[in-house]
């Protein structure tokens, strides 16, 4: 097991409790590597098919995440973890790909020891029609270990 | 084609005499204006305007459809759907939940193209006006909707399930393997309904419509058609849907009924459809059942994909007695 985690967050109350959750885990760690993940899907071209208008809603919502970004990285420097060991990334994701499937990816190819989501609390209704990012984590990570943050 | 020769062919392929000046339009933006009675020049055709498809719901004569056109041919009198382009966004619901919709015709554009080959989607193609809209053509499918089909059946439960149900339902799972084909594109249908079939007058085949529906990416892209595919499945079965209020009027054996069922039988987005069907209809096979449970209150699995579900009805259809 290795000190790498990734933290995938929404921006979403449960994703930022998910990053108070690690720091006061890991506040005494100094080794810690920590990254915050949060996957930008760019619209379908079939809701917005001008490209011009979805690249500026990326660029848009890119700028404002970052800034969001940066405050949850401040809950973890908060709890005394180096701002060394914090990594801020944002992936656009133009396809209809589950962000489920690229967490997991992110995880195998960067070689995270442990991946950390919130959990929305979505009604069995919501689960059907869209679908959990946390139910298919827990479902399909392997070698790793996965914390849900309620 | 002039206008003598148009007014020769509007007579030939029509059964009523058309009125006034001839009104040829070009630009289909404003779909409002274009009316009965107008011809439509698109792309060197021209096509008839006999009036509105109206939306049709549950039997019922509902909204007329502005933007959809029935029209004739008037190269060869063949009846069309012509969908012209109406971008709307508005908040559906699936029983209490809302998703927020989007009318693409982007999207049936290229599943036209996709299914072209395909018996079970509607067959058409797209042109683009001087105004780049993108128009449908689409062949008019003469036949039933399969939701007026099941529900002028003049049979009991019992003897519709023994006796048409399982050649209904090798069709309805040749929809579902439809719906899966394009699943497997990458695209949705996105309105799947009893409505949105139609069984063909003379090959008998069922007919997927209407496939302009598109919604935001989601964790689970299906999640949608797989919930219209459960609620066809229910209304299938059960040989129209079955809500608690109708069995309370049923009297004591209404109420007997009643008694045996639990929250959990009951629909997951329908509060009053019974999903548990073998409880009202006791020879409905387990494995039959066992699909519907899945669209139950009481599912702690649901289906991601077409593929797991037809995985499931294919041993339905084994278990079914022929």
């Amino acid at each position: 097991m290795n000190n790498k985690i990734l933290i995938a967050i929404d921006l979403s109350e449960n994703s930022l409790k998910a990053v108070d959750y690690v720091a006061k885990m890991m506040a005494c760690h100094s080794v810690v590597d920590i990254t915050l993940l949060h996957v930008i899907k760019e619209p379908s071209p079939d809701v917005m098919p001008d490209e011009q208008q979805r690249r500026s809603h990326v660029e848009k919502t890119r700028a404002e995440t970052l800034g969001l970004m940066e405050e949850a990285a401040k809950r973890l420097t908060a709890h005394d973890i180096p701002e060394k060991n914090i990594h801020l990334k944002i992936q656009v994701c133009s396809k209809p790909v589950a962000v489920a499937e690229l967490i997991l990816h992110e995880r195998q190819t960067e070689g995270y020891g442990t991946i950390v989501v919130g959990r929305r609390g979505m009604s069995k209704k919501e689960e059907f029609l869209f679908g959990s990012v946390s139910n298919k984590i827990v479902r399909e990570a392997r070698d790793c270990t996965v914390w849900v943050v309620e | 084609m002039n206008e003598a020769l148009l007014e020769e062919k509007i007579a030939q392929y029509s059964r009523f005499p058309r009125r006034g000046k001839l009104n040829i339009v070009t630009d289909t933006s404003e779909f409002m204006n274009i009316k009965e009675g107008d011809v439509l020049e698109l792309a060197g055709a021209f096509y008839l305007v006999r009036g509105e498809e109206s939306e049709g719901r549950f039997g019922l004569d509902g909204e007329p459809k502005f933007w959809v056109k029935k029209a004739i041919d008037l190269a060869d009198g063949s009846s069309k759907v012509i969908k012209l382009v109406f971008h709307e966004s508005f908040k559906m619901y699936i029983g209490s939940t809302p998703i927020q919709c989007f009318r693409s015709p982007q999207k049936e554009t290229r599943i036209l193209d996709k299914t072209r080959g395909d018996p079970h989607f509607m067959k058409g193609f797209t042109i683009e006006d001087p105004h780049g809209n993108l128009i449908r053509i689409i062949d008019k499918i003469q036949g039933t909707r399969y939701y007026d089909y099941i529900n002028n059946l003049n049979a009991d439960h019992e003897a519709y399930f023994h006796e048409a149900f399982p050649s209904i339902f090798d069709n309805i799972v040749q929809c579902v393997q439809a719906i899966n084909r394009l699943h497997r594109m990458g695209e949705v249908h996105g309105d799947i309904r009893n409505d949105h079939i139609f069984i063909d007058r003379k090959s008998k085949t069922y007919i997927w419509i209407d496939f302009d529906y598109s919604y935001e990416w989601s964790e689970n892209p299906f999640g949608v058609d797989l919930y219209g595919l459960g609620n066809i499945l229910l209304f299938t079965i059960g040989k129209g849907f079955h809500n608690v209020p109708d069995i309370s009027a049923c009297g004591p054996a209404g109420m007997k009924l009643l008694s045996c069922l639990t929250p959990d039988d009951l629909s997951l987005f329908f509060k009053h459809r019974v999903a548990n069907l073998q409880k009202l209809f006791p020879y409905i096979p387990d494995s039959l059942n066992h699909v519907l449970l899945h669209f139950s209150h009481g599912a702690e699995v649901f289906y991601e994909t077409s593929e797991e579900l037809l995985h499931d009805l294919k041993i339905c259809q084994t278990d079914l007695i022929r």
